[in-house]
């Protein structure tokens, strides 16, 4: 617990009475239970019989029943499972390319001195406060005309092409710090700037590169705008839209059901936050990332 | 010569070699980076300065996708602007939503970040807990969700009914009460912010409070007088970003009123309008001038933050 996150100081703990102390804990534990309570409530009634989720605040359902989840699976036309593995594609791909695309330019932009750095470099900058809508429907009418609508490249190709600066950002923050005299070594060695950044740069960021990772594979997953724009075919929806299309055709009528696929959509952002939880907290104190 | 700053090699090594004419020079020394580079210009080029002149010249224009655009000079400019009535609606929603969602968000975050800031047992584990509803909230899962809660029949219903045996109305589909189902749902993810108000709390000097002790000041007058002024550059910053993606929100109106912005267009999000324009009517001339004012609507509320910043937030040191 050295980190500056989770650094707590021992020399302010004494500071509070044990009554005080006391009140503290039970105030914190009721807000984290009543921040919690909707999505348990959600867990647990995916696990109801259908008939019971209504009428019921508790917690714990009378039965086990996991219909909810057979008959939500093969709720649509086309199975959960394909919208998974849509969703998974996607998201393995585009943080694949998110990592690529924005460290290369990151390389450049914290380690290269070249002509125009800092020209590029604040219009970078200036990219990050664009709103995406401005550049949607000329972006639409482009993949149109390739042909990419109702597939999965406009969600993907982008990423390569390192359109989210925000993770240049992060990378040239990170990059910055890794001291200079390792690249000059390798310089004088004969290193190319390539093998610099691959032998050298990318190991030793791996911190910074997990991170940006890992938000880009939540974002993609959790990304609804972009599907329901480019994805028209119920063969190649995501999770996303396999759940609102859910919603539209189940309505109010089997809740357990839509429950089910609701909770299954969160399992790998949830995993996410049970492994690298400190990787994101890091993440978003040190950047202030909104999520 | 030098590729790297300061690096001898490379120095040493230019200095033996004959010297090139300048192009040649001037490539040799920059062709490197621009490789580097070359990803991101294309999609800077491609798919972010095009795309934004190209949608700036189509807000000028009226266009389906099927015929060419039809230039119509301000025309859609000027309609926006004065006889727009779903404008004037989508604008009073997301302002409210913004103006509501973002100080409450950021409430809650600091009170309980400052909760935190003492040291406490178990801080890993809470932050943990305060924290995931950020993380999942943007879902299309949790908007499913929220309708649930909400709904006539929902949980929050009969939590009021449990408690207080009230009835209540169905809080999604009554226009006097659905936009607030939606700060709710903002407010209750300030997790992150919280995060960051946390990691900006550490940053006060410890001596700073002792010397305080030592002059008698009470723990309310350290709050404002310490804590406080310097914690503004973190306030500035979370409220810039916040209120900039408040404006952006887009998936929860979209689920809650299955893409209709109702009942009476009282979640008609700015966002879910130009996307009606857009991609329901396929007006996309329309909508183009649509994003361009929520691009001005953000800049000038931007601009106007860092202005104000001069006067409350505190920098030196």
């Amino acid at each position: 617990m050295t980190d500056a996150v989770t650094a707590s100081r021992p020399g302010q703990m004494p500071q509070r009475s044990p009554l005080k102390s006391v009140l503290l804990h039970a105030a914190l534990i009721a807000a984290s239970f009543a921040m919690l309570y909707p999505i348990l409530w959600m867990l647990s009634g995916s696990l109801r019989p259908q008939d019971e989720l209504f009428g019921s605040t508790s917690l714990i359902p009378s039965s086990l029943d996991l219909g909810g989840y057979i008959r939500g699976w093969t709720g649509l036309q086309v199975s959960f499972g394909r919208f998974f593995w849509n969703s998974f594609v996607i998201s393995v791909l585009a943080t694949v390319g998110n990592v690529m695309g924005c460290s290369l330019a990151a390389f450049a932009f914290a380690r290269l001195r070249f002509g125009g750095r800092n020209f590029w470099f604040a219009l970078m900058l200036g990219t990050l406060m664009l709103p995406y809508h401005v550049v949607l429907i000329p972006q639409y009418i482009l993949f149109l005309e390739l042909g990419w609508v109702n597939t999965p490249l406009p969600l993907i190709v982008p990423k390569y092409l390192a359109t989210d600066a925000f993770f240049i950002f992060l990378m040239v923050q990170f990059f910055r710090g890794i001291p200079r005299e390792l690249d000059e070594a390798a310089v004088m060695d004969g290193c190319s700037p390539f093998r610099i950044y691959w032998k050298i740069m990318l190991p030793l960021s791996l911190p910074v590169l997990a991170t940006a990772a890992i938000f880009s594979f939540i974002w993609t997953w959790d990304d609804f705008f972009g599907p329901l724009i480019y994805l028209n075919d119920i063969n190649t929806y995501t999770v996303q839209l396999g759940l609102r299309s859910f919603v539209d055709s189940t309505g109010s009528s089997d809740w357990t059901a839509l429950f089910a696929m609701s909770n299954l959509s969160l399992v790998p952002v949830f995993l996410f936050f049970l492994f690298f939880q400190r990787l994101l907290i890091e993440g978003i104190a040190t950047t202030g990332m909104k999520r | 010569m030098t590729l790297y700053a300061g690096s001898i090699a490379e120095e040493r090594r230019a200095a033996s070699l004959p010297k090139r004419t300048g192009l040649k020079r001037i490539f040799d020394r920059n062709i490197h980076a621009y490789l580097f580079l070359l990803p991101w210009l294309i999609g800077f080029f491609g798919l972010t300065l095009g795309p934004a002149l190209v949608s700036l010249y189509l807000s000028f224009t009226n266009y389906d996708l099927l015929q060419s655009p039809d230039w119509v000079g301000a025309a859609n400019y000027v309609r926006i602007a004065t006889s727009d009535p779903k404008f004037a609606a989508a604008m009073q929603v997301t302002f409210t939503y913004v103006l509501l969602s973002v100080p409450l968000k950021l409430a809650f975050a600091l009170l309980v970040a400052l909760a935190f800031n003492r040291g406490i047992k178990g801080l890993t584990l809470y932050r943990a807990i305060f924290y995931l509803p950020s993380l999942l909230g943007s879902s299309v899962a949790i908007a499913v969700l929220w309708r649930q809660l909400f709904a006539s029949d929902g949980l929050i219903n009969m939590l009021l009914w449990r408690a207080f045996g009230y009835e209540g109305p169905s809080w999604i589909s009554n226009p006097d009460y659905s936009i607030y189902t939606l700060v709710i749902l903002s407010v209750w993810q300030f997790g992150s912010p919280m995060i960051i108000f946390l990691a900006g709390l550490r940053q006060i000097p410890q001596d700073m409070y002792e010397a305080a002790e030592i002059d008698g000041a009470g723990k309310l007058r350290q709050f404002l007088r310490i804590t406080l002024p310097l914690l503004t550059p973190v306030i500035f910053f979370n409220a810039v970003i916040q209120t900039i993606d408040a404006f952006k929100a887009f998936t929860p109106a979209f689920i809650i009123s299955e893409g209709t912005g109702g009942p009476i267009n009282s979640t008609l999000f700015y966002t879910l309008y130009l996307y009606q324009e857009a991609f329901g009517f396929f007006r996309m001339g329309y909508a183009s001038a649509l994003a361009w004012i929520l691009v001005i609507i953000i800049s000038l509320f931007t601009a106007f933050s860092f202005l104000s910043a001069k006067y409350w937030v505190h920098y030196d040191d």
